[in-house]
């Protein structure tokens, strides 16, 4: 079965169709990269998948659950996904470790003590061991999405999502996110990643999915895809965006 | 002598809106005057009159209007100052809205980018020139909605000038309670007055704020 | 015809006058404290009730913010005995007061709900917290520490407004005045002495305020 099944999604802003029978299957340990132009539906695709946005036609599925599925408990769900956005999302009030903290003490009920060992663990693995204690407006953009990731990480979900990660940021700090998105990935981690970074894409990622006019309009192995399209859609992308 | 409440009451009730309107707008025509003069005292290039208006606006906004109303009302004529009772009123309200008004449209002017005064200097202008041609009208835009909602606390703070005996519409309300008694009803009728033309000017300036930002 | 200014017979009253301040200090408090509690739950229902509470809300903040405080008061004190419910002027003032305040800060925390980025609400759904957690951790205190001035320049006109009280007897700052006024008739000096007293006690409240501010939201 596989971690993540959606069944022709279909979602619309008002008049305006964003996916338009979307069917996509995530299995466990597979890194898959969506591409695509802006408004071809990729970032509203993602956040289907933790229940951030409503669907009207079609179905979402995690680890067998039905994510639109009104039944269905999405706080539950949500602490085994984990999401990180563009614009990072921190909360600026609490310091780094209480931004890591919160959720494993309010949701999961851990004690601090056990919370801020956790907190230095992640914090370490996205290489900001030192910055526990600072607060979100003393961190550059790079550092404060690693915390992001980190955020995401203490819940230990089995699915990270990242949505653009690294579009507001400036170039040089760019390197330093994508090291921490290829450790995860030698740890075995089932990610999805909403990009623009085709080279990226092209080593790290497993499959490739390319969204044009909510839609995927075509999907393959990463290298051989980006390589060799086969639709002249996706060439005419890549080229734009190889320029 | 107690009489019931009747439709004439009613009626006279109504008809002591117009004192309160007419007070409303000497208050808001004198108090535009000084407020006016504040704004740009305020953001004058010469720090003493900045100073000066600043004094004036905190020392104003940091007493009660009662305060001000008694000052001239009573005040004045024990020193041997006779002033009829529109003087005093137009005097405490205007110097009362000044202060309010002038704020306002400080931060209305303080809203227009340097980078506007840059401009205007650039070309040439000077500090009136540029304030005239270029800030005050772009201001103006932005004045209104918030000046209209001042307008709203003006016409509430008219109702303070009962308590020195000014005729305005709370001022009969009690009066109309001293003669019928009903004091629940009278009051509740004055609210509903005041509401409704409070309430209209209210949603006025709500509009005229979200069309602002739409036009940004 | 010359006035002569004579300040000896107003500061002779002076403990006179710090009774009616005591009073003015008690119903400002009072009013503050509850004023501000009423503004967080009606701030709440405006943003997250149901449509029959956000109404309920609605149309108690547009009646308050759109009524004189004298009215208010008078109702409560005036009119409301003949409804059976009855208060001595104190009380009076401080529920006029608590009510007049409570809607105009459920309006102003209303505005600091909605100035939170939605993006931050989602994060904290995204972590699985819940509506309440997320009201409670991510959402109030951002929302407290954008609005706090505009709330403590609503305190301050409260505090300057509870001279109001002094119309229905309650025996406040101002209501002190008025009596001393009776006695010596040195209308200009009583005054003039009592809005420099009200002056300093606006000073002083919003430096207060301000030392809060520094204390709960300036990180150290």
């Amino acid at each position: 079965m596989s971690l993540v099944e959606l069944k022709d999604v279909v979602k619309r802003y008002g008049n305006n169709t964003v996916l338009n029978g979307v069917s996509l299957g995530v299995e466990k340990g597979e890194i898959i990269a969506i591409i695509g132009r802006s408004g071809s539906g990729k970032s509203t695709m993602l956040r289907c998948i933790n229940g951030l946005e409503p669907i009207q036609g079609g179905s979402v599925a995690f680890d067998g659950r039905i994510v639109n599925d009104p039944a269905t408990d999405l706080r539950e769900l949500r602490q085994h996904v984990g999401i990180v956005f563009q614009s990072f999302n921190l909360f600026p009030h609490l310091s780094v470790e209480k931004n890591i903290t919160l959720a494993p003490k309010v949701v999961k009920g851990m004690q601090q003590s056990e919370a801020r060992l956790l907190a230095e663990a992640v914090l370490r693995k996205v290489g900001l061991g030192e910055k526990i204690d600072a607060f979100p407006d003393q961190l550059s953009g790079g550092q404060q999405q690693r915390v992001a990731i980190a955020r995401s990480l203490a819940m230990q979900p089995v699915l990270m999502l990242f949505d653009e990660i690294t579009s507001a940021l400036d170039p040089e700090l760019v390197g330093e996110v994508l090291k921490v998105l290829e450790e995860m990935a030698r740890d075995g981690m089932t990610m999805i990643l909403v990009t623009h970074e085709i080279g990226f894409a092209r080593k790290v990622a497993n499959r490739v999915v390319f969204m044009h006019q909510g839609k995927i309009w075509e999907q393959g192995p990463a290298a051989a895809t980006l390589g060799n399209p086969n639709t002249l859609e996706l060439e005419t992308f890549l080229s734009a965006v190889l320029h | 002598m107690i009489r019931e409440l009747a439709l004439i009451d009613v009626l006279y009730l109504i008809a002591a809106m117009r004192w309160t309107l007419a007070l409303t707008a000497i208050a808001f025509l004198g108090g535009a005057f000084f407020g006016l003069f504040i704004a740009l005292l305020r953001i004058a290039p010469f720090a003493p009159a900045r100073w000066l208006g600043a004094a004036y606006v905190n020392a104003v906004q940091g007493t009660p209007l009662l305060a001000w109303l008694f000052v001239f009302f009573f005040g004045l004529s024990i020193v041997g100052v006779t002033v009829s009772p529109w003087i005093a009123a137009a005097a405490a309200y205007s110097i009362y809205a000044g202060a309010f008004l002038g704020e306002i449209w400080r931060g209305c002017l303080q809203a227009i980018p340097q980078t506007q005064w840059e401009a205007g200097a650039s070309l040439g202008l000077s500090f009136s020139a540029q304030l005239r041609y270029i800030i005050v009208p772009q201001a103006f835009r932005l004045a209104i909605p918030p000046t209209v909602g001042f307008l709203v606390q003006l016409i509430k703070n008219t109702s303070l000038a009962a308590v020195v005996g000014f005729i305005e519409l709370t001022r009969e309300g009690q009066l109309t309670t001293a003669t019928t008694f009903r004091p629940f009803t009278v009051y509740l009728i004055v609210a509903a007055l005041y509401f409704a033309l409070c309430f209209p000017l209210t949603q006025v300036s709500r509009r005229l704020e979200r069309r602002l930002h739409v036009a940004r | 015809m010359t006035y002569r200014f004579n300040f000896r017979d107003v500061f002779a009253a002076w403990e006179f006058l710090l009774d009616g301040l005591v009073l003015t200090l008690q119903l400002s408090l009072v009013s503050i404290v509850c004023g501000l509690l009423i503004g967080i739950a009606g701030a709440a229902a405006r943003v997250h009730g149901g449509p029959w509470l956000k109404t309920l809300v609605a149309t108690y903040v547009e009646v308050i913010r759109n009524t004189p405080l004298i009215v208010q008061l008078f109702l409560i004190f005036f009119g409301l005995p003949s409804a059976g419910i009855k208060f001595d002027a104190n009380t009076a003032a401080m529920v006029a007061l608590t009510i007049n305040l409570g809607a105009y800060s459920t309006e102003i925390l209303r505005a600091g709900l909605e100035a939170i980025p939605r993006s931050q609400i989602e994060a904290g759904q995204a972590l699985g917290l819940s509506g309440l957690q997320i009201f409670r951790y991510v959402v109030i205190f951002p929302a407290f520490r954008l609005i706090y001035p505009a709330l403590a320049s609503q305190f301050v006109l409260l505090m300057l407004a509870t001279s109001v009280v002094s119309q229905i007897s309650a025996q406040d700052l101002f209501h002190a005045a008025s009596i001393v006024q009776s006695r010596t008739f040195r209308d200009f000096e009583i005054y003039t002495v009592i809005a420099a007293a009200y002056l300093a006690l606006a000073l002083a409240l919003r430096f207060l305020l301000g030392l809060l501010y520094q204390l709960v939201f300036v990180r150290r």
